[in-house]
């Protein structure tokens, strides 16, 4: 394709052609630091680095018996000591946890007993590729694999699980092999995306939360059994971890020094010794400045990422918010220009690039393809008062988004009623330049929502999001364990096939609700998938019932609870099962809403309503995955879909999200959390999608299903605003027992043209605010280059798409993921 | 006219289009009518042309006659046959005046009637769904064709039900009405899209099978009866018609003293040609495509004539 053939251009594709022919970007020049750190690592595959594996499981052989907190503690404070430290050229920040470069780090108290055979297959596996040296791949067999084997967290859920839990969860005895119906995702991260309490640690430092620790084990009673067995390992573990980041930065500060001693160049020389003078005082003290401040938080994000896997990478909080006040004080002080403040975003941004969210699982890596990352960047919504809190900070986070040329961080703007025009304006503008960002998250759904669970309104208001589409209070949430992903498309198939799949052959994985063809009115039919819908989530519930009983046993974060309000207050580790005070926002994914609705519709109408087609010719049809039935397949894709605003798909849709949000409503009280349904599929729709075979809305077999609350894919002929009403529409309003909705939605760059285009952006952000849409994220990209883009893979190996709630490198995408995004409907708005 | 009267006037509709962004203010509702009084040679809407329901076929989305036969069973007239390539062939001259069950009973939507008889309150049923967009958007209803006030007594009737609901209005029309229909609708419509295609009669006759004297005729009066509404001038840029800075000149010399009056250029595509082919019909401009590096400086001419704030300027 040439240039000529797209009418208009979004500034992400204008800035990938001019890559391609040859030009500089435009930004390189006012960015030159930045430009240089990137050029280091452009289109470098990710290395695996096993120092952090390596010391974590040193540590951990020398402290069995002792409790959990105290163990991780100590493992983290040698992790400290003796983990490589770098200083690298031309980066303003201190503190990595790895090797310069792209790199990954392994966590083998989360699959330890497979990670042996996963590091053999890693460099030649089609998902998340990596690489790792020989030698090291050495290391991680003989020196870290064979402590883990039976002791992993995965183990120990395989083996709790009832067999008629466990077949719908695993493929294989050992559980290495998932089954995508119900999965647990509970083993491949210690912690469902989290994110912290910065704000403490640049106001207090973590002397400051050590010297909390000291007083309150001062103050234990001595004779008391749970202050001895339960309280005094937590607060001692606190002191440790609190000592072992402050020795980490200062190795930093040490090295710094060493270098600037050699160093020729004085501009360079300065750097390094101001470099140093910061990692002596952040982030053991409150930092004093806005370059401190950026330190401070970047050392404690990356340090609790040796700490533990969090999924997705941990969550940056409401940076326009805790920095601002140094911000200010910098910028009135005259000290700080905005260059030099977006300069240190930049590096921060760099340094979150070159991190990669390593998933060993083969079904971690399906899961979250193209190195997945939600470290999310919160910009915008409200101050706990409930006032609007955009700030020049929230503009400045919003302008080097639209600057530097990667897709980090994760950027998430908060919405709400009262958002300043200002702020819409350079929000949509950011979504326009196209790389997707920043996401919109809906306080006006968000915050009602967590006040009706048990937050107060200044909690509420002062949430941050997490992850991928989550809102966290990070001094109130208290459940940090994954949640069930479950395929409901297969629900319909074993509806279809009497409990049993095409891909699994003659075993009876569901219930067997008899034979389709027998049923005479629309509600056995209907019944027949709620009975296969419930024994799903009792299959998920039980799951998480075992979760919660085993991950206290198997992971602490004593670094995490060190930040967190009612840990310390308690002096209990955020993975014990029940934290005082605490809310348990947990949740199960509903897979393939919109494959689901729009099946049901089509037997609805052409079996039972239009009686067009019989149910034996529709279940012939799809066992021949349509061939030879094109007129049948012609049919089904024709009935109402879900993402038209159409009453019958939609009615359909909201009767299958009450069965969800009764159930949780009525056995979440028994696991102690919150265990709602959300709509958010990451990458995983795709793996998902591969077990089932064709499905009555036309779906060919084992074709990826729709994702999140997004429409099937072409489904939404009616354009955006359609989709909007039709999420709307299936949402049990008048329940709380609900999560997050993640809904894709692209436009052309020809359709949001100029400041009329941006206009009527601001006003459909406006209204999806009013509709109360939990998230919604743009791509703004033409079709053509998509396509483009799959054939000439090298060329366009900085094209970033949104996909699924992240945006990654198209190339980086396998080639089924790529056609699925070329697939969705493009929106002319 | 009263409410019930008005709700259950009927019309031909050949589209709805929601979430429209390029024809009025806001995000809006189009709302197609068949009839148009012109036959442009680059029209991009053939199908909005004849008053009446048009069948259309699309050989692409055909599932073709070794798989299904559905069509030929349901023609009542006959006027479908196999063709030599396995397909369909139909001889639209038994057509008029069929209901066209053909396209009832294909299962792929390869054979699609352009126009449907629907009521004014179905129609605004259709077009409220999106009010909350238009809330926020000060967008609405337009009014498309064709020519949508062919067909007064619908398109008055829809306005002023739109009206009673308190939904934004705006017309997309082509001019050549008889003025009385522009009287009788000026009270319930807030935004006019107005097309002038040339200012030379000769040429405009050639290319769209009409005379412009009731279209300027009518611009002129409009501007004068409704001073406080802004009507856009829209004119289409066809290549071979009127792509020269001497044509779009001597338009905005022409515009220049109505005050309320704006203009646009909106540049030729072709996205319409594969709709000749689906009602069998020939499109009219081949393969011509409008060289658009022409454009700024008609904008240019544009803007030396009516200044900067008349004229719609898309890129910043």
């Amino acid at each position: 394709m040439t240039r000529l053939v797209c009418e208009c251009m979004s500034p992400q594709e204008e800035r990938l052609y001019d890559k391609i022919e040859g030009k500089e970007d435009k930004f390189r020049l006012t960015h030159p630091r930045v430009f240089k750190l990137l050029d280091r690592f452009d289109g470098q595959k990710p290395r695996i680095d096993i120092e952090r594996a390596l010391y974590f499981t040193q540590s951990m052989e020398q402290t069995d018996g002792q409790p959990i907190v105290l163990r991780w503690a100590k493992a983290l404070k040698h992790i400290a000591e003796n983990i490589t430290v770098y200083v690298q050229e031309d980066q303003l920040l201190l503190g990595r946890a790895g090797c310069n470069g792209r790199y990954g780090i392994l966590y083998p108290e989360l699959d330890g007993d497979f990670l042996d055979i996963a590091v053999r297959e890693l460099p030649t596996r089609e998902t998340s590729p990596a690489t790792i040296t020989a030698e090291d791949a050495k290391r991680v067999i003989e020196e870290i694999a064979p402590y883990w084997k039976g002791k992993t967290f995965h183990e120990a859920l395989n083996a709790s699980l009832p067999p008629d839990v466990h077949k719908l969860t695993y493929d294989d005895p050992e559980g290495l092999i998932s089954r995508f119906i119900v999965n647990e995702t509970a083993s491949f991260r210690s912690s469902i995306q989290w994110v912290h309490d910065y704000e403490k640690i640049l106001k207090r430092g973590f002397n400051g939360i050590k010297k909390e620790a000291e007083e309150k084990l001062a103050a234990l009673d001595p004779l008391s059994p749970i202050d001895n067995c339960e309280k005094k390992p937590f607060l001692e573990a606190i002191v440790i971890v609190c000592e072992a980041i402050v020795l980490w930065a200062k190795r930093h500060a040490v090295l710094a020094r060493e270098m600037a001693a050699q160093e020729n160049n004085p501009e360079r020389k300065q750097e390094l010794l101001r470099m140093a003078e910061h990692a002596e005082h952040v982030p053991g003290e409150p930092a004093r400045n806005f370059y401190e401040a950026c330190q401070s938080q970047w050392f404690t994000q990356m340090f609790s990422r040796l700490e533990q896997k969090t999924g997705t990478t941990i969550s940056n909080g409401r940076m326009d918010q805790y920095l601002y006040p140094f911000y200010e004080k910098d910028m009135e002080a005259g000290k700080l220009t905005e260059e030099q403040a977006i300069e240190l975003l930049e590096c921060m941004w760099v340094g979150m690039a070159e991190f990669i969210d390593m998933y060993i699982s083969p079904t971690g890596g399906a899961f979250n393809e193209g190195y997945a990352h939600w470290e999310a960047v919160t910009v915008g919504g409200q101050t706990p008062d409930g006032y609007d809190a955009t700030n020049d900070l929230t503009h400045l986070i919003l302008r080097s988004k639209r600057e530097f040329p990667l897709h980090y961080p994760d950027l998430a703007a908060r919405i709400h009623s009262c958002a300043p025009e200002s702020y819409l304006w350079d929000v949509a503008e950011t979504i326009k330049d196209g790389s997707g960002f920043p996401k919109l998250i809906n306080d006006e759904e968000v915050v009602p929502l967590y006040v009706s669970k048990g937050a107060t309104f200044a909690e509420a208001y002062d949430y941050a999001v997490s992850g991928c589409t989550e809102a966290r209070m990070p001094n109130r949430d208290t459940y940090t364990s994954g949640g069930a992903y479950i395929n409901f498309a297969a629900a319909i198939e074993m509806v279809l096939r009497n409990g049993r799949m095409q891909k699994y052959g003659d075993r009876v994985l569901g219930a067997e609700t008899g034979d389709p063809c027998s049923f005479t009115e629309w509600e056995q039919f209907w019944d027949a998938y709620v009975e296969q819908h419930k024994l799903f989530l009792r299959a998920a519930f039980i799951q998480q019932y075992n979760i919660n009983n085993l991950r206290a046993k198997h992971f602490a974060q004593p670094m995490g609870s060190a930040m967190h309000d009612l840990c310390m207050k308690h002096c209990i580790d955020l993975h014990q099962t029940h934290i005082p005070e605490g809310i348990n926002f947990g949740y199960f994914e509903y897979m393939g809403f919109g494959t689901v609705v729009d099946s049901l519709s089509a037997i609805k109408k052409l079996v039972f309503e239009d009686k067009k087609l019989t149910m034996a010719q529709v279940i012939e049809a799809i066992d021949k995955n349509f061939e030879g039935y094109e007129d049948i397949h012609a049919m089904l894709k024709a009935a109402p879909c879900y993402g038209n605003n159409d009453p019958f798909a939609d009615a359909i849709g909201k009767e299958i999200d009450k069965i969800s949000v009764e159930f949780g409503h009525k056995y979440s009280e028994e696991l102690g959390i919150h265990n709602d349904v959300r709509y958010v599929p990451f990458t995983s729709h795709v793996p998902f999608g591969k077990v089932v075979s064709a499905t009555p809305n036309g779906r060919k077999c084992f074709t990826p299903l729709s994702d999140g609350s997004s429409a099937s894919h072409g489904a939404d002929v009616n354009g955006p605003t359609a989709v909007l009403l039709s999420n709307y529409r299936t949402k049990n309003h008048a329940m709380r027992d609900r999560a997050a909705r993640m809904l894709n939605i692209k436009f052309t760059p020809k359709s949001l043209e100029g400041d009329q285009g941006t206009e009527k952006l601001v006003s459909f952000i406006r209204t999806f605010c009013d509709l109360k849409i939990w998230h919604v994220q743009f791509n703004v990209i033409n079709r053509d280059t998509l396509i483009a883009a799959k054939k000439d893979p090298e060329k366009y190996r900085s094209l970033i798409v949104r996909i699924a709630g992240y945006s990654a490198y198209f190339v980086d995408l396998s080639p089924d993921l790529q056609d699925d995004l070329i697939a969705r409907t493009e929106h002319a708005i | 006219m009263g409410v019930m009267e008005d709700k259950k006037t009927e019309g031909f509709v050949f589209n709805i289009q929601k979430c429209s962004v390029h024809d009025g203010p806001g995000i809006r509702t189009i709302v197609f009518l068949k009839g148009c009084p012109l036959s442009c040679r680059w029209c991009s809407n053939p199908e909005s042309i004849h008053p009446e329901p048009d069948l259309a076929y699309n050989e692409g989305r055909c599932l073709t006659l070794a798989k299904c036969r559905r069509c030929l069973e349901a023609c009542p007239r006959g006027a479908i046959q196999p063709s030599e390539e396995g397909c369909i062939y139909i001889d639209r001259n038994l057509c008029p005046g069929c209901d066209m069950p053909c396209a009832e009973a294909c299962p792929s939507q390869a054979l699609n009637v352009y126009g449907k008889r629907r009521s004014v309150d179905d129609v605004l049923r259709t077009v409220e769904q999106d009010a909350v967009f238009y809330a926020r958007s000060t967008g609405g209803m337009t009014l498309s064709g064709g020519e949508p006030l062919l067909q007064i007594d619908f398109a008055l009737a829809l306005l002023r039900e739109a009206r009673r609901r308190r939904i934004h209005t705006a017309i997309e029309t082509c001019g050549r009405v008889p003025w009385n229909n522009y009287e009788k609708t000026a009270p319930y419509i807030n935004y006019y899209l107005y097309d002038i295609k040339h200012m030379n009669d000769d040429k405009h006759i050639e290319f769209t099978g009409a005379s412009n004297k009731i279209t300027l005729d009518n611009l002129r009066k409009l501007s004068a009866l409704v001073p406080e509404k802004t009507i856009l001038c829209r004119t289409p840029v066809v290549p071979g018609f009127n792509d020269n800075a001497e044509d779009i000149r001597a338009i905005c010399e022409f515009i220049k003293p109505l005050a309320n009056v704006h203009y646009e250029l909106l540049p030729y595509h072709r996205l319409g040609t594969q709709k000749y082919i689906f009602l069998g019909r020939t499109p009219q401009m081949g393969d011509v495509q409008l060289d658009k590096s022409i454009i700024p400086k008609l904008l240019e001419t544009a803007v030396g004539i009516l200044g900067r704030e008349r004229v719609v300027l898309l890129k910043k």
